[in-house]
């Protein structure tokens, strides 16, 4: 009778439990989001405000005239043939973090899509031969290394980043095949600008779309970004 | 003492298989739904409109959005009167619809494979997944929770975050709310919300 009574008193205490628990609570453990660190505050406000009317007054015109005179395929082989450029700082970053497979199918990449891909216009590696491109750069290889973001730092023209991935820009640089020719000065400057503008447009040509669409979802565009680019880079490291 | 061992170690084995039954049939389930969303998205004949209709009342019972609305204002939200949390509620539904359905339509060639079932707990699962489309392929994890109490005209399971690309959808909402909220009022942002909806 004891057992039973005492069940009793257990089962409706369990109930009671269930219906008062709150659900917030049950997901305060998951759902805790980091006071973020962000003395640049006041300079990265205004720096998204600039690129963003930049980009709307002269950024998105250029690109959607380009994208209007551009066939859509050709805009794609022209960022393949970018991709396919800066094999050497894919490379070494996968190296450096040593993963060593897919620095191999990275240089199958490269030598499949510059000989039988014509100069990288194409992607025969992944259409044909199912392998798959592994971006790294210098930023993730430090956060590899256990090196922490840092505080945000939005850009002029290139958006969020962190000091972190700011610094790496340049070693990446240093293997960037258009900067090498740079400095060695075997094209001007104006080329120089040249090419980096063509990249920049075709790139944004690309996606016009996914920009409408990300500042739609944003309350306040800077905070948003910012937000968005430190959990994708975080993502990117942990892979 | 042996019938004991037993005991236990046949309960939990039965739990573990329950457990993974449990896995495969929401498995089945989200792919059944996304499956019926993929349909619908590829049926040109009908308009915009319909389309994104069609996948809202396809999407609604799989999602806890009110849940989604709750966690992204945290403690904040507990401190609203019931007016303004009903309020706050209906806006943030309608603006995780519209958004998802305006998403989804944009899909075209896209296939999902889930490559990876994880349970953190009991009633929480995540369903780790790649979008694959000739371009690219695009890491997108589900996660989802069961009620104690299943809710009427919903799934057993129901998602409350989505994170595209290790960014997660309730996490992005819940950190800018809060620094919105710093310097505006609550007024300000249901406000704001219902311009953008």
């Amino acid at each position: 009778m004891k057992l039973i009574y005492g069940l009793l008193v257990v089962s409706i205490f369990f109930n009671l439990g269930t219906c008062s628990a709150d659900e917030l609570d049950e997901f305060s453990d998951e759902m805790a989001v980091e006071e973020v660190y962000d003395p640049l505050s006041g300079y990265n406000r205004a720096m998204t405000s600039f690129n963003d009317v930049l980009y709307e007054n002269v950024m998105k015109p250029v690109a959607s005239g380009y994208a209007n005179v551009v066939h859509t395929e050709i805009r794609e082989s022209i960022s393949k043939f970018f991709h396919n450029l800066y094999f050497p700082m894919r490379l070494t970053n996968n190296l450096l973090q040593g993963k060593f497979k897919n620095s191999l199918e990275e240089s199958e990449r490269f030598v499949l899509n510059s000989t039988v891909g014509i100069l990288g216009f194409f992607d025969p590696a992944k259409s044909k031969f199912e392998i798959d491109k592994h971006n790294e750069d210098f930023g993730q290889t430090l956060g590899f290394y256990g090196v922490g973001a840092g505080p945000h730092v939005v850009l002029p023209l290139f958006g969020p980043s962190n000091v972190r991935d700011t610094i790496s820009m340049i070693p990446d640089s240093l293997l960037s095949p258009i900067d090498y020719v740079a400095r060695k000065d075997d094209i001007t400057i104006l080329e120089y600008v040249a090419i980096k503008t063509v990249e920049k447009v075709n790139c944004t040509s690309q996606n016009i779309e996914k920009y409408e669409k990300l500042k739609a979802d944003a309350i306040d565009l800077y905070p948003y970004q910012r937000d968005v680019y430190e959990q994708y880079r975080q993502e990117q490291i942990e892979e | 003492m042996f019938k004991k061992i037993l005991l236990v170690c046949v309960s939990v084995l039965l739990t573990q298989t329950l457990s993974a039954n449990e896995q495969k049939q929401l498995e089945e389930h989200f792919l059944s739904r996304i499956d019926n969303v993929i349909s619908v998205v590829q049926n040109k004949e009908l308009d915009k409109e319909k389309r994104n209709a069609s996948i809202i009342k396809i999407l609604t019972p799989m999602f806890d959005f009110e849940l989604m609305a709750k966690l992204s204002l945290g403690k904040k939200y507990k401190k609203l009167s019931t007016e303004d949390k009903k309020r706050f509620v209906d806006l943030y539904v309608l603006r995780m619809k519209n958004s998802y359905s305006s998403k989804i339509d944009a899909y075209n060639d896209e296939k999902l494979e889930v490559k990876e079932i994880l349970q953190a707990k009991k009633n929480r699962i995540a369903l780790v997944t790649d979008l694959v489309s000739s371009k690219e392929t695009l890491k997108i994890v589900y996660k989802f929770y069961k009620p104690k109490q299943a809710k009427k005209s919903k799934d057993t399971w129901l998602i409350y975050d989505v994170e595209i690309l290790g960014v997660s959808i309730l996490k992005t909402d819940k950190a800018q709310f809060r620094e919105y909220l710093q310097t505006k009022s609550i007024q300000e942002l249901m406000d704001t919300l219902a311009q953008k909806s």
